[in-house]
């Protein structure tokens, strides 16, 4: 573009929709290049009538960008937000996504059609499929949108009521179709189907009981979550319980779902014990309703001694849940029903769910016991807040307005309660998820999850760019390689080792590679600093490739299987297996200790040391702090923990080669820390479990070569509209929005540069 | 010898790309991981103007083979500007305008690496031997250099590259947009206030380097295969040239990345003998030690890092 010529505005932003929307057509769609003719793939995406409908999004938006002052009047009202976020995922669950796995294309209309063509299935199921799907849907977005743009409350709890139906009848036209077609199936549409219903009822709720001409989200959760410390969680675990009680399945041998009840009578009359029979036959209910109405006590009286009491009472019901399942399992498998081989099998998700609702019952309790006072609007300052924060106190204290502490007082019990909800799903609902799922949960998810909280102390904390993370990673895995023998040389065998026994030797052996590659290198500034630690993790790899002295066995990987862990304490003794389920618990406990040093470290003095460091090195060694011992420490504390989760790969993959430690890996955890937020424990977490979540989700969604492609564009459009990360550090974020504030006043020029970081 | 011509063909393919790596972190001190996916679209644009000229090749004579040459070096240098500019309109301007930490530009710089590189795989394929049709005797020597046979090939290569550098050298020491570019690189602020259109000095300054790296893009194929994934290697081993040379420094990263083609070409062969002395997959290990040792002394590259002062 040249400066004598130049369109106006207007125009120019109207082209770049358009181009938006072209790009986007290439890039959706199963079509696929081929070498004979080049120009096939552009053709098929962009020579065919399906390029009007991106054209017209291409349009849409320019009128969005172009009329936004005129729409977001209208977009602040009270339940507008969830209205279009429910309608959207609605259509992406209804056009895009996944319905049932045996069908080839497996879409909604496909299943639809099947439905429509097979007898046997209920009259309600048909209906669904046939008609009622989109009658319901249009019907709850024009009258939640009446209702919203007219005041109508009647007309928003009805709107909420038909919308609740809806999703009701998602998933049991969906079970049944199922379930009668057979089939494994680990598809989400009707799931995702089933929350956007949920959120549309949100939005005629809001547009009921709404008294303000404007919406302000953010307020309406903190109203919601202040109002009685711990409800939200009580409330879900109600729901769950009730689903899991009354209609889910506990018990599954082939071909056969058997609710609660069912199961019931099924071991009527076999030689279970009694604890198990007499949680089938009434305990279960007992326990539940007993955890439900002290945990709801807890909360609306706010007892203090009621909310632990209900912790413990939750405590008590799951472990009772734990082993009448352990109970039922064994003694199917005894009785030899089909497909129930041993313990824990054959299972159904109701006894998980059950488990999820009372931890989710107890947890309700524990935060209205924990959570001190009543928070309301200009409280006292956040005690539960900087607690979260660690170190970061300052930086909260800073927030000094009254909308500021709100916020902070709010979010406080906001974030526990996620917390505690993520640990109660972190701990139950992987027992009822697919093998594949539970697979990926381990090697894809869990340990990149491991690496990037280690790598979130050397980006986030210390500020240094390593772009060779897997290094350590590798050398981790290789250790543990020769000190179970896996690998052609042997070790003396004095110490050859259970791999449980390799994590103090590869901490070690990381610490010192992390040592000897920083000590170095560390005093180069950051750019020069990546590109070393991108060599180092090079070189690491291929030496691992080149195999020099028949050490690593090249390219193949290691010679056998490296051992499963094993705990023997004597009197009891645990082999891990090829179940991923049980790996996933080692890494629970692995992670949640890695997690608790490191919340403890951030605040520490070695952790202000580091946010000095990082801030400006030249300020920090000023004032005392020794910058190269700081940065080392770092440096060897990122790498340790990378060694451990290699140590855990090693054993729990058994076979990995070089190609476990390419240099893509390396980037890609860079990507996950701030994806999630630099600086930021919980945000290092969020972002490696969603970032590695993601290409296990899309394998349905979109053709498999194309996984990268989506995730460099959410990656893209993240960093567009999110800079500071999913859950940006406290700390990060008042240095950011304390920047932009200053920006502000100053010359607009002067955005062209880039603000000055620590990295 | 004949290491020596290869490694200098091969690092003045890597010098043209370690130059829009510089540039870029002259003028924003920042890497610009997708680069190498500019590069690898510059291959694949040429292609398409190559294939449509000549077909599927066939051996043309003198003047022909000159003008699809030049106009291989044209598309492919048009078709990495045009995806550079977009890629900083895209990628990068929204987060400079929101004064994004500087790793988020590191982030989106990779999610458009990974987005470029994927797309071009889905568009035309995702194979790994594409070659250009041959219109020349790629191997035909030229004249022999002290022992070392000379192809056809390489003697463009090395002037084409040549004749890039040179140009840019130009530009950057003796235009207008050099001095706007050279201003912004020394002090963003000031060149502001001086009357400096920073963004589309920026802009241009990627226009550049786009334009370099596509027509290396060009030659690369042209002399190897190509794939929508080519990128990645002589992008890693280029922004390691430009790092060598001292980055944000122009003629640094033009000697950085001669510097890594022959040494990676000559490492794996004692010179004295022309016999090899380690396996050639010690490569990149011996590059890799040469490199860290050499940024171990010199902190900051060969001739340190100002494009401002440097050029």
């Amino acid at each position: 573009m040249n400066s004598r010529f130049s369109l106006p505005p207007a125009v120019t932003r109207l082209l770049a929709c358009l181009a938006g929307g072209v790009f986007l057509a290439t890039m959706v769609g199963p079509q696929q290049g081929s070498k004979d003719d080049f120009w096939l793939g552009l053709r098929q995406s962009l020579l065919d009538v399906r390029i009007i409908w991106f054209l017209l999004i291409g349009v849409l938006l320019y009128l969005a960008i172009t009329y936004r002052s005129v729409v977001s009047r209208y977009a602040q009202r009270p339940g507008i937000r969830p209205l279009l976020a429910g309608l959207l995922v609605l259509l992406a669950a209804y056009f895009f996504m996944k319905w049932y796995d045996p069908l080839d294309d497996g879409k909604f209309s496909t299943l639809a059609d099947a439905v429509g063509s097979t007898s046997g299935l209920s009259a309600l199921t048909k209906a669904y499929f046939g008609w009622v799907w989109w009658v319901a849907l249009v019907l709850v977005a024009v009258l939640t949108f009446v209702a919203i743009a007219l005041r109508q409350r009647l007309l928003g709890w009805v709107a909420a009521g038909i919308s609740v139906l809806a999703g009701v009848l998602v998933l049991v036209a969906h079970g049944d179709a199922v379930s009668f077609a057979g089939g494994t199936d680990h598809s989400f549409g009707a799931d995702v189907a089933f929350i956007g219903h949920l959120v549309l009822a949100l939005a005629g709720v809001l547009a009921a009981t709404s008294r303000e001409e404007v919406a302000a989200p953010r307020e309406f959760v903190e109203r919601v979550m202040a109002y009685r410390p711990g409800l939200p969680l009580v409330a879900l675990g109600l729901v769950l319980g009730l689903l899991a009680l009354l209609t889910a399945t506990w018990f599954l041998p082939t071909g056969d779902n058997r609710t609660l009840v069912d199961t019931a009578d099924l071991f009527g009359d076999s030689d279970l014990s009694g604890f198990s029979t007499a949680y089938l036959g009434w305990l279960a209910y007992v326990l539940f309703a007993v955890t439900l109405v002290v945990a709801a006590a807890a909360v609306w009286l706010r007892q203090r001694l009621l909310g632990f009491a209900a912790a413990a009472l939750a405590v008590l019901a799951i472990i009772a849940t734990l082993v009448a399942l352990h109970g039922i399992s064994s003694t199917a498998a005894d009785a030899g029903y089909g497909g129930v081989g041993g313990p824990w099998q054959g299972l159904g998700s109701g006894g998980w769910v059950t488990c999820i609702a009372l931890f989710s019952l107890g947890a309700g309790g524990w935060v209205a016991a924990t959570s001190r006072g009543r928070r309301t609007v200009g409280g006292h300052a956040a005690s539960g807040a900087q607690r979260t924060a660690g170190g970061a106190t300052a930086a909260g204290a800073e927030r000094s307005t009254a909308g500021g502490r709100l916020h902070a007082a709010a979010s406080s019990t906001t974030v526990r309660s996620l917390f505690l909800l993520g640990v109660g799903l972190a701990l139950f609902y992987p027992p009822t998820a697919t093998g594949f799922w539970q697979q990926a949960l381990v090697t894809d998810i869990g340990v990149y999850v491991l690496l990037a909280v280690g790598l979130n102390v050397v980006i986030g904390w210390a500020g240094l760019l390593d772009l060779g993370f897997i290094a350590f990673y590798a050398i981790g895995s290789y250790t543990t390689g020769y000190l179970t023998g896996s690998l052609p040389v042997k070790p003396p065998s004095w110490l050859l080792l259970s791999p449980l026994w390799a994590i103090p030797f590869a901490i070690a052996i990381c610490l010192l590679a992390g040592v000897m590659l920083g000590a170095p290198t560390l005093r180069l500034r950051g750019d020069y600093l990546a590109i070393v630690t991108l060599g180092f993790g090079e070189i690491i790899r291929l030496i691992a490739v080149n195999n020099p002295g028949n050490f690593t066995n090249g390219p193949r990987g290691v010679e056998k299987a490296v051992p499963h862990p094993v705990v023997d304490l004597g009197f009891i003794r645990f082999q891990w297996g090829s179940n991923p389920l049980q790996y996933w618990y080692l890494l629970l406990i692995l992670l949640g200790l890695v997690v608790l040093l490191f919340y403890r470290l951030e605040g520490s003095r070695l952790g202000r040391a580091w946010a000095a460091v990082r801030e400006d090195e030249v300020a920090a060694q000023a004032t005392g702090v020794n910058t190269t011992r700081v940065k080392l420490l770092a440096f060897a504390i990122g790498a340790s923990t990378s060694g451990l989760a290699g140590v855990f790969f090693g054993s729990q993959i058994g076979y990995f080669n070089p190609q476990n430690f390419v240099l893509n890996n390396s980037i890609l955890i860079v990507a996950y820390v701030v994806f999630g937020g630099m600086g930021s424990l919980t945000g290092a977490i969020a972002g490696a479990a969603f970032l590695t979540w993601l290409p296990n989700f899309l394998r349905d969604q979109v053709p498999a070569e194309d996984r990268t492609m989506w995730i460099g564009a959410v990656l893209i459009l993240m960093m567009v509209f999110r800079p500071q990360g999913l859950i940006p550090a406290r700390r990060r974020k008042a240095e950011l929005t304390g920047l932009a504030g200053h920006d502000t006043s100053t010359n607009q020029e002067l955005h062209a540069v880039p603000a000055r970081e620590g990295v | 010898m004949n290491y020596l011509v290869l490694g200098l063909t091969r690092g003045s393919m890597y010098a043209l790309i370690a130059l829009g790596y510089t540039l870029v972190y002259g003028v924003l001190q920042l890497i610009n991981f997708a680069h190498s996916e500019v590069f690898m679209s510059g291959a694949f644009g040429s292609f398409l103007v190559v294939h449509a000229l000549v077909g599927d090749g066939g051996d043309t004579s003198g003047v022909k083979a000159v003008l699809v040459v030049l106009a291989g070096l044209t598309s492919g240098a048009v078709t990495g500007a045009v995806v550079a500019y977009f890629l900083e309109r895209v990628a990068y301007r929204p987060l400079r305008r929101r004064g994004a930490p500087k790793l988020a530009f590191l982030i989106s710089a990779i999610g458009a690496s990974f987005l470029l590189s994927q797309l071009f795989g889905k568009l035309f394929n995702r194979l790994g031997n594409n070659q250009f049709p041959t219109y020349f005797d790629v191997n035909k020597q030229l004249f022999t250099l002290f022992g070392a046979k000379v192809t056809l090939l390489q003697v463009i290569i090395v002037v084409a590259a040549l004749a890039l550098m040179v140009f840019l050298d130009r530009l950057v020491s003796g235009t207008k947009l050099g001095r706007s570019i050279r201003a912004t690189a020394e002090d963003a602020p000031t060149a502001a206030l001086m009357g400096v259109d920073i963004d589309r000095t920026i802009s241009r300054t990627f226009v550049i380097g786009g334009a370099l790296a596509g027509a290396a893009g060009f030659l690369f194929g042209t002399a190897f295969v190509f794939s929508n994934t080519m990128g990645f290697i002589p992008g890693i081993k280029a922004f390691a040239a430009a790092v060598l040379g001292g980055i944000g420094n122009i003629r640094g990263a033009m000697i950085g990345g001669l510097l890594l083609g022959v040494a990676e070409n000559l490492i794996p062969t004692a010179p004295w003998t022309g016999e090899a002395w380690i396996g050639n997959q010690w490569t990149d290990v011996v590059a890799f030690v040469i490199l860290i040792a050499i940024l171990v002394f010199r902190p900051t590259g060969l001739l340190g890092e100002r494009l401002g002062r440097a050029a």
